[in-house]
């Protein structure tokens, strides 16, 4: 769904895709090294984070699913 | 055209007892499932049932008080008593058709009913209960399924019922489709047993995924009343396995290790960490968690003792499949006939008000099941037996009620039952609708449902034989939804698992009464039908007493709250 | 479960707060900045790559040295736009449209079919086959960061990932706004200004997909509750989807190459395989179609091939230039002193009932933006000393922002905006309305706005703009329903079953939407006489 996966094999902790996500899905790690997918549910599927990633890092596809119904949560 | 003296529909433990018995009177008797008989409807996850044997010591006065006290007066007393008598001889009849049950010394294990033995805390005390279940062995669907291909009833698997079909004013058979190949076909037949089983709206798990009240759908469209469709029971999940059975979390922390063969059930803990009012433990249908939630103390955890803890959320679009045994079909004799002649009720699509507003027992929707299913089998073979020569069915009705059916497949557009089905999941799943009510929300709700059963329903389209079946389902889940707004809203006082936030209290003086709903001029109606006055909970005994378990936020001790509320 | 009160807390102070990053904000920033002012633009985003703009691709502009009629253009907007386009605005952006070209142009954004026009050249420009109105196609994307380098230049500073909560107001006026940072836990950040631009874009119901999906009508929300007047709540503009790629909203609806742009290719066509009317009033049609049993919808390209489309891409979204703030002038101010809107969260209704011509509302922004930013800076200028809001004040709101924070339970930001999509989005309820069915709705969002709104929480900061974006979609639902409800007649993107035709004698005029305690109260001002279509009276 959406945002898939970042490559941390390729990913040089640059930020530019943390500085391109409108939604705040990703964030870096906690040593500040990598970026990851910290809030995969707000993802709009905009591709912003993967058209703008140097290294082409970052995969995105135009799948995403609905969250299940509950009657709270 | 398929002809037969008794057509049962739906292939459970109440379908399984009408057609054996129906058998058993030498007549020609079809099973039609929509699944594949022992590997449909609610039964197959049935793990006991509950058996009244005066030589065991069992009291029949003591099991009635605990239906009285646990339904909380919505339970019809006639109706217990004939199923609990009768279940010692649905009993032996299983074993006779080779299910086996656990058994020490040649004979079935008996056992207390499992909240006999949960510790509660002192400001929730649980009324007693004194009614004992039997279990049986894996395996018993097959075994039973065996028995009746062995006695001749006439099997017809994977084929969906969707109309009743009327001669002069009775019951004269019914059309449905082979759901593979969408072949039509009309059965006709002396008597019909409904024993389609009860309905929500389509969750996201087992057990009820299956089951969309389309014994209640059609029967209603014929003419039938229905009843107490306004009790619910919300089965709470965890968000991780949404779909993982909710029975999960009801014995989830296993069995009790002081009392072999018992269950635990979990500890119930709001976000602040105080336990949950365990009104009812699990087996409330947890109609404490929803108001928990409502009340802004979400997320809830459960305590599963060495399993450790698990997040509770929402019941997914349960929908509120009702409680056992209470709403359906209103049988009008002991051999389950209702309004409709020629048309016999069973099981869960039975509504003889057994169990009252909450589940009252374990084991009690089986042994229902099985006794309204072998008095509906005799009922109906005894009707067919006394009928004459066949009458025929109007070719031009038969015309008429293939259109209807068919009608989905011949629109090349319109709205697919998934997205109908998802928008009345939207509607009604979420828990401030039908578990935490309000007349404002019932009525916002109910403007939807009218909506999709004008505008959308008529419009539904099927690709295939598939979505056929989920046309006809997706139809009869809208007519379910109606059924229960409308009766939510009708039932102005809380009572059981109907809890309406602005009318918090129970009203006796108003409400020892079952809401009945039926069809007229086209239009639903709704209209109370009064308990019988040696029925109701005696008057001289104190609010508490008469109902020991709090409703949401009603204060112990505070004495008889009025319906409106006033004075909490 | 409860926090301490250890909270981060950072101020700002500006002549001039500009909230939101898009061409609007950019735009104001800049314009502010060329006073002399000094200016803050905030941003919940990236400040160039938040927003709309980012996936514009169109610019309208007119010129009369390229043959451009002002008449003609005049007439497409009021007869698409039905005649409740605003025509002051409608004029002003079109006038000016050619001196906003040429200062983009001249910051670095590129148009024309090869990014390659110059300044008094003519550019490749397109426009839909309804009238005269021209867009020059405009690069995507990268306008982003041109923009936001050109800010950066004229002096502005830029504070990125903080979502602006709530306006602090001191005797009436607005004097600053407080905000909350991304990436500080309990973190509150404290604005004060001489004047605050909301140039926070519209909004929708999050319907997960770009470009909608970040807007949630924070600023009319912000506006709304400090006392604004709100318009055009009633215009929806329906878009769709391919079923296959739901989260893909353009390019579903376009079956345009998302790298490439460009025009619309495809078209539609009903289940029975009959072409439907490309883009009549907006998507409104298709809704129409699927309502009378005639869905599945598929586009079908030019090579045949035909996807089967669904709905509600948009979410909710209004029509771009057709909601918002309404501005008591043309220096985009409010009734609220202090207090300036620019782009999609200014209500000109500088396009009308519907979409007008393409490219006007990256027009509107950056026409409105440029006035917006000059105007702010000329309130901030007369307004001497600095007007501090109260600390009482500043605690209060500080305490509100953050207390779903300090909640150990309640309702899930995430939970609560499924509920409301649930209610809004399906297309029989503010697409294709009736009166039964808007009350239905009105009632669950008034449950959700009394019962579920307080009892909101956050685990963290995430979850915390969550929460407050939820809060602001629940409040622009009710006002989308009331608007709805309000306007009993049909008229461009607004379709009500119920009152199916034109009523030009009741309804050539505007619904505003006020605060009113706590109630909301609804209006309607009437479009000035001499703007009147001259057939203007009775019902068509």
């Amino acid at each position: 769904m959406t945002i898939e996966k970042i490559d941390l094999d390729l990913c040089t902790g640059c930020g530019i895709c943390i500085d391109s996500c409108p939604m705040d899905v990703i964030r870096m790690d906690r040593a500040g090294q990598k970026a990851v997918i910290r809030y995969p549910q707000e993802c709009m599927n905009c591709e912003q984070c993967a058209l703008d990633c140097p290294e082409e890092a970052v995969t995105v596809t135009p799948y995403k699913t609905v969250p299940l119904i509950s009657s709270w949560g | 055209m398929i002809e037969c003296d008794v057509l049962v529909i739906g292939g459970g433990m109440a379908g399984w007892f009408a057609a054996i018995k129906a058998r058993e009177q030498g007549l020609n008797v079809l099973l039609a499932d929509k699944g594949y008989v022992s590997k449909s409807g609610e039964t197959i996850y049935a793990g006991d049932t509950a058996v009244f044997d005066p030589d065991a010591g069992n009291d029949l006065a003591a099991w009635l008080e605990q239906v009285d006290v646990i339904g909380e007066y919505m339970n019809n007393r006639h109706w217990n008593e004939l199923v609990f008598r009768d279940s010692r001889e649905r009993l032996a009849d299983l074993r006779s058709y080779g299910v086996q049950f656990e058994e020490k010394d040649g004979r079935v294990v008996r056992l207390p009913h499992p909240h006999a033995n949960i510790v509660l805390p002192d400001t929730h005390k649980f009324p007693p209960t004194v009614s004992e279940v039997v279990h049986w062995l894996p395996g018993f669907p097959e075994k039973v399924r065996k028995h009746l291909i062995k006695i001749g009833v006439k099997l017809k698997d994977r084929f969906m019922v969707t109309e009743l079909l009327l001669q002069d004013g009775r019951v004269a058979g019914a059309i449905g489709f082979s759901i593979e190949g969408n072949r039509v076909e009309v059965i006709k037949a002396k008597a019909v047993v409904m024993s389609a089983g009860g309905g929500g709206f389509r969750p996201v798990g087992y057990p009820t995924h299956e089951l969309t009240a389309d014994g209640h759908a059609m029967a209603y469209r014929a003419g039938a009343t229905i009843t107490s469709k306004e009790f619910v029971s919300p089965h709470s999940t965890n968000p991780k396995d949404p779909a993982w059975p909710p029975m999960y979390l009801f014995f989830s922390a296993g069995h009790s290790a002081a009392q072999p063969g018992m269950y635990s059930a979990p500890h119930l803990f709001n976000a602040e960490g105080d336990e949950v009012a365990a009104r009812g433990v699990a087996w409330h249908g947890w109609i404490d968690a929803e108001y928990e939630a409502h009340e802004g103390r979400a997320p809830l955890i459960a305590d599963l003792g060495k399993r450790g803890v698990l997040p509770v959320s929402g019941p997914g679009g349960h929908g509120s499949m009702f409680g056992h045994a209470t709403g359906g079909i209103v049988p009008v004799n002991d051999d389950c006939a209702t309004e409709v002649p020629g048309l016999y009720a069973a099981g869960d699509s039975c509504g003889t008000c057994f169990i009252g507003a909450n589940y009252s027992g374990f084991g009690f929707a089986t042994a229902h099941a099985a006794a309204t299913g072998a008095r509906a089998g005799l009922g109906a073979a005894a009707e067919a037996k006394g009928l004459g020569a066949d009458g025929g069915i109007d070719e031009k009705a038969v015309a008429a009620a293939t259109a209807r059916l068919l009608e989905p497949l011949e629109r090349k557009g319109g709205f697919t039952p998934n997205w109908v089905t998802q928008v009345l999941q939207n509607t009604l799943a979420p828990y401030f609708v039908l578990y935490v009510k309000h007349g404002d929300r019932l009525q916002a709700a109910l403007s939807t449902v009218e909506f999709l059963r004008d505008h959308i329903a008529p419009k539904l389209y099927a690709r295939d034989d598939h979505e056929l079946r989920l046309a006809h389902e997706t139809k009869n889940m809208i007519l379910n939804a109606e059924m229960k707004v409308r009766s939510s809203l009708a039932r102005t006082e809380s009572r059981g698992t109907h809890y309406r936030e602005d009318f918090p209290g129970r009203n006796d003086e108003e409400w020892l009464a079952w809401m009945r709903l039926k069809q007229e001029d086209g239009r639903m109606v709704t209209f109370k039908q009064p308990i019988p006055a040696e029925w109701r909970p005696d008057a001289a005994k104190s609010y508490e007493e008469r109902y020991p378990m709090r409703l949401p936020n009603e204060v112990p001790g505070s004495g008889a709250p009025n319906a409106a509320g006033e004075g909490r | 479960m409860s926090r301490g009160t250890s909270q981060v807390r950072r101020s700002f102070e500006a002549d001039v707060l500009v909230v939101g990053g898009g061409l609007a904000g950019c735009t104001a920033a800049i314009k502010a900045r060329q006073t002399g002012a000094s200016v803050i633009l905030v941003d919940k985003g990236f400040a160039g790559k938040s927003g709309q703009t980012p996936f514009a691709g169109s610019y309208c502009v007119f010129n009369p040295e390229w043959g451009d009629d002002l008449d003609a253009w005049m007439e497409q907007v009021s007869s698409i736009g039905e005649s409740v386009n605003d025509r002051v605005w409608t004029e002003l952006c079109f006038r000016e449209s050619y001196e906003r070209y040429l200062e983009l142009l001249s910051w670095g954004v590129r148009f024309g079919a090869d990014g390659d026009a110059r300044a008094g050249v003519e550019p490749q420009r397109d426009g839909p086959p309804v009238g005269p109105c021209k867009a020059a196609m405009m690069e995507t994307r990268a306008p982003s960061m041109t923009l936001r380098r050109q800010v950066l230049k004229h002096g502005a500073t830029i504070v990125d990932r903080t979502m602006i909560v709530e306006l602090l107001t001191s005797g009436g006026q607005v004097v600053g706004a407080a905000g909350i940072p991304a990436d500080a836990e309990d973190a509150v950040d404290i604005f004060t200004a001489k004047a605050v631009v909301l140039a926070a874009g519209a909004g929708g119901f999050r319907p997960g997909r770009w470009p909608i999906d970040n807007l949630t009508s924070d600023a009319d929300c912000m506006a709304y509750r400090v006392g604004a007047e709100i318009t055009g709540k009633e215009f929806a503009d329906p878009h769709h989807a391919r079923l296959d790629q739901a989260a893909s909203v353009m390019f579903g609806r376009y079956g345009r190459d998302p790298e490439g742009g460009g025009p619309p290719r495809g078209r539609f066509l009903d289940s029975d395989g009959h072409p439907l009317p490309p883009m009549g009033v907006l998507d409104l049609d298709l809704d129409r179609a699927v309502h009378a049993g005639h869905g599945p919808l598929f586009i079908e390209m030019p090579d045949g091939v035909r996807w089967p489309m669904v709905g509600g891409a948009a979410g909710g979204m209004s029509v771009h230039k057709a909601e918002g703030i309404r501005p008591a002038g043309t220096d985009c101010s409010c009734n609220v002193a202090g207090l300036y809107a620019a782009g999609d969260s200014l209500g000109t209704m500088q396009s009308g009932a519907t979409y007008a011509a393409i490219g006007q509302s990256v027009l509107g922004c950056s026409v409105t933006g440029a006035h917006a930013g000059a105007g702010a800076a000329a309130y901030a200028a007369r307004a001497g000393g600095p007007a501090h809001p109260a600390g009482a004040d500043v605690e209060r709101a500080a305490e509100a922002i953050t207390a779903p924070l300090r909640r150990s339970g309640g309702f899930g930001p995430r939970w609560v905006t499924q509920m409301l999509q649930n209610t809004v989005l399906p297309y029989y309820v503010l697409h294709i309305k009736h009166g039964d069915r808007l009350r239905a709705a009105l009632a669950n969002v008034e449950f959700f706005r009394d019962h579920l709104v307080p009892k909101l929480y956050a685990t963290d900061q995430h979850e915390l703009r969550l929460v407050h974006e939820t809060r602001n979609m629940v409040l622009n639902a009710e006002m989308r329903l009331r608007a709805s409800l309000f306007r009993t007649e049909t008229r461009g993107c607004h379709y009500r079953e119920d009152f199916p035709v034109r009523d030009d004698g009741q309804w050539l005029a505007w619904v505003i939407l006020r605060r009113a305690g706590d109630g909301m109260e609804l209006f309607k001002r009437p479009v000035s006489a001499e703007h009147r279509p001259l057939t203007a009276g009775g019902v068509q």
